[in-house]
């Protein structure tokens, strides 16, 4: 029965979009038949880029835009306000939405949309972020690709998939390339799943930024500068919780840091992970290879922001669950801080050939290199940044207060704690201790609070 | 617009001359709910003859003492009223309008900026509806023949060639915004409960409080509008509030501009061209917590020795938005003054750097007492961190 209605509002669609003339040879794989859930159908033809435009800009809810086989040259954006939105093309390497000639700062997609779904086509050389979905709840990317056709270009937008301020969202088997900030970003959001999508050629590979209850697993990160990382940035009401990276591959994340600037630009070349600002993280089953500078770290934000005041959060201005986190006061009456980074469990990940050359054209780069000299860097390293017991001498004496777990870790170069707190006061050689099995006090198997769970989308 | 629905019209249109209506055909018909006509005509709000604007009744121009720049179009602003109601004067936002009310925005360009009054060409129409639901936005496009404008929901972008104030050649890329980018200047955090929802800009106490010729010499527009009936509640003008009148600035420069009035002539500036977005009720600007708005008050938020949220490309190599008495470190000016893609401010409606603009931010910032925002940073750092 849903038949009849979706192909009567099919032969609509056609008329008003094509002009009649759009034929099924512009939708070779994907047609009105294949979405019989959606109400409305409409049917762009091939290259009609107004055409895209103006029906984008006058959808009603429950509709699927499907797009013809080829490239639609544009020179605005997609820009989507309507609920209930799919926006699909014939396949990833058979429908392009190309940017090249705009000259407004503009994004390829932009969407507001609960029930958002966007699949099966590639957004190339957006000026701004590749596709953009914002303050949305229910969004799925599938089979998306977001790339720039410049190599390791400053000048190229600034994200790829860039799922912001939503919840229940769906990324999977994506291709994020080439961005000049991070290639997958998953910011601000509430519940995650990121599974099976490929970054690489990327300033930062995939970013779970001030994000709650995210699971990312089945990713491939490679030949960005940083493969994949978790971390809060200041003065932002989501804070950060329960992110599960695991079975990842993370190779070969070497690429000469090309961010025009922003928080990026500070990331050594040769970064596998970093957690930062951030708590009950899992990074677990990963294989990392060839990550010249170091495979994980696990910062506090004040490596990057050393003024805690800037840490400050309005407790009445939090967003999302912040249920037993027990986040430590903030500077101010009335606020709590996020830039500890606890609870981080590393294990059972596979290093191989990591940290044998850091990039010292960045700070941190240059300061792991001059601690570790000639040394192979470690693969877990740890800032300390918050314990109240250290000893360089003696890693038992670690107080452990943020409840960091390291172990089961199969080759590679262990794991190092740096006294960043001492070289914060005294400028002076940082002060390290690599640990030996069972790494105490680091041997601990489980977070307070209980394991992350895995996400489920509604 | 489609083809189908271009087709309609054409045949319900068939025996008629053009399809255009005239404001003499009866009082304006703005639809209150939907998606008003397709011919900016039947609206009846105003209409282009021969090089004049010609309005219906209860539909009243006006102009902003500091207005916001598009690319050098010149604008023809006009408000319309429904009979026997008023909007409702406040010192602080917009006016609310009565439901059934519009506000119409017309883009053209002269050939020469130096006679701004001769050989003019409509580019395009913005209305925006006071609908049962809201208010909604709508681009009409104008035709080549300049006899009708049509919805153009998709919206445009098309080179526009004039000359300058200096007598110089430019070329714009203009944007005429497709229907969904309205809610990106429009679109602000002031329905219940801070949601966020559509509203008017200019049409403000502030902006609107100036002189224009209705026919009679010079009068206060607010006069105008509270003695046309379609205002109510302005107090005393002496207790209404006025943003710096940017006009002769425009004309002469910064000769115009007292030098006590330099902050307040930059901040009216900012506040209409940065804080639709740069406010904490700002939907695409918040997290940059960059607040321009005119009365922003904390340093920090007005960008001093403030590091940039996520800004990219944006920063231009700089590392702070505003660094006082350092424009050239200063990644507000750098992005005010700068037309690479990706990197210039504002988002939308500016493809070339408003001359005149970039200046006076520039020498706002030049005449700050000088801090050097590195050394502050160099105090913060040599602090241990706390333990938490």
């Amino acid at each position: 029965m849903r038949t009849s209605v979706w192909s009567f509002s099919c032969v609509v669609g056609v008329c008003l979009l094509a002009g009649c003339d759009g034929g099924s040879a512009d939708f070779p794989n994907v047609d009105c038949g294949d979405f019989p859930a959606r109400a409305n159908c409409v049917r762009v033809a091939s290259g009609d880029a107004a055409g895209l435009l103006d029906a984008v800009n006058a959808l009603e809810p429950n509709t699927v835009v499907i797009l013809g086989s080829g490239t639609y040259v544009l020179d605005n954006q997609v820009t989507i306000r309507t609920p209930q939105i799919t926006i699909t093309g014939q396949g990833m390497m058979d429908t392009t939405l190309a940017f090249g000639t705009a000259t407004s700062q503009i994004n390829g997609i932009d969407a507001v949309s609960n029930g958002f779904v966007v699949q099966d086509l590639t957004v190339l050389d957006a000026p701004k972020d590749g596709i953009r979905v914002e303050n949305s709840v229910g969004v799925t990317y599938r089979r998306i690709r977001a790339t720039w056709t410049n190599e390791a270009d400053s000048t190229n937008g600034a994200y790829g998939i860039y799922p912001v301020r939503c919840e229940n969202v769906l990324v999977e088997d994506c291709v994020a390339e080439r961005s000049s900030d991070a290639g997958l970003y998953v910011g601000q959001c509430i519940n995650v799943i990121v599974r099976n999508n490929v970054v690489r050629g990327n300033v930062a590979g995939l970013e779970i930024e001030n994000t709650q209850f995210a699971d990312v697993y089945g990713n491939l990160a490679e030949n960005n500068t940083a493969g994949i990382v978790v971390f809060d940035l200041p003065g932002n009401p989501v804070v950060g919780r329960d992110v599960r990276l695991r079975d990842n591959r993370i190779l070969s994340n070497n690429l000469a840091n090309f961010a025009p600037g922003g928080t990026v630009a500070i990331i050594p070349a040769g970064t596998g992970t970093f957690a930062l600002a951030s708590r009950r993280v899992e990074i677990t089953g990963n294989t990392y290879t060839n990550n010249q500078t170091g495979d994980i770290a696990i910062l506090s934000g004040l490596v990057v922001d050393t003024d805690p005041a800037v840490w400050d959060l309005a407790e009445a201005d939090l967003i999302g669950d912040v249920s037993g986190l027990g986040l430590p006061a903030g500077t101010m009456p009335g606020t709590v801080a996020n830039f500890r980074t606890e609870n981080i469990v590393v294990a059972n990940n596979t290093h191989t050939d990591g940290g044998l050359s850091p990039d010292v054209s960045r700070e941190f780069g240059l300061l792991i290199r001059a601690v570790f000299g000639e040394r192979p860097v470690s693969s877990v390293l740890y800032d300390t940044i918050g314990e109240s017991m250290f000893d360089p001498n003696d890693a038992s004496m670690n107080s452990n207060d943020n409840r960091i777990c390291a172990g089961g870790n199969t080759g590679g170069n262990g794991v190092a704690s740096l006294d960043v707190p001492r070289q914060l006061v005294s400028i002076g050689s940082p002060i390290l201790v690599i640990d030996t099995a069972p790494f105490a006090p680091f041997d601990c198997t489980s977070l307070n609070g209980g394991p992350v769970a895995p996400v489920t989308l509604p | 617009m489609s083809r189908l629905a271009l087709a309609l019209a054409a045949l319900a249109l068939a025996g008629c001359d053009d399809g255009r209506m005239r404001i003499a055909d009866g009082p304006p018909l703005v639809p209150r709910t939907g998606r008003p006509p397709d011919q900016l005509s039947h609206l009846r709000l105003f209409e282009w003859d021969a090089g004049a604007f010609r309005y219906n009744d209860r539909v009243v121009p006006y102009d902003l003492t500091t207005p916001l720049f598009t690319d050098y179009a010149l604008k023809e602003r006009a408000i319309y009223v429904p009979e026997g109601e008023a909007m409702a004067y406040d010192p602080a936002v917009p006016f609310a309008l009565p439901v059934g009310s519009a506000i119409v925005k017309t883009f053209y360009f002269p050939r020469d900026l130096r006679r701004p009054d001769e050989d003019l060409t409509l580019i395009e129409t913005r209305v925006l509806v006071h609908g049962q639901d809201g208010w909604t936005a709508w681009p009409y496009v104008w035709n080549a023949e300049q006899t009708e404008a049509f919805l153009r929901v998709g919206g445009e972008t098309r080179a526009i060639t004039f000359i300058d104030a200096e007598g110089s050649e430019r070329t714009a890329s203009y944007l005429v915004p497709q229907r969904n980018q309205c809610t990106s200047c429009h679109e602000r955090n002031v329905g219940p409960g801070g949601a966020a929802a559509m509203t008017p800009i200019g049409p403000a106490a502030r902006y609107l409080n100036r002189d224009l010729d209705y026919g009679a010499g010079p009068v206060n527009q607010l006069a105008h509008f509270a003695e046309r009936g379609m205002l109510s509640g302005l107090p005393d003008l002496g207790g209404v509030p006025r943003a710096y009148d940017l006009t002769e600035y425009e004309a002469r420069g910064l000769d115009a501009i007292a030098p006590g009035e330099l902050d307040f002539a930059a901040r009216s500036y900012l506040d209409i061209n940065c804080a639709h977005c740069h406010d904490p009720r700002g939907t695409q600007g918040v997290t940059s917590q960059l607040f321009l708005h005119h009365d922003s008050t904390s340093a920090f938020n007005l960008g001093v020795c403030k590091r940039p949220g996520s800004a990219g490309a944006g920063t231009g190599g700089l590392t702070y938005d505003l660094v006082p008495g350092r424009p050239d470190e200063s990644i507000l000016v750098f992005r005010v003054e700068t037309t690479e893609v990706g990197a210039m401010m504002p988002l939308l409606g500016r493809s070339l750097r408003h001359d005149r603009g970039a200046a006076l931010v520039r020498a706002w910032v030049a005449a700050m007492p000088p801090v050097d925002c590195n050394a502050m940073e160099m105090e913060m750092e040599e602090e241990p961190p706390p333990e938490p």
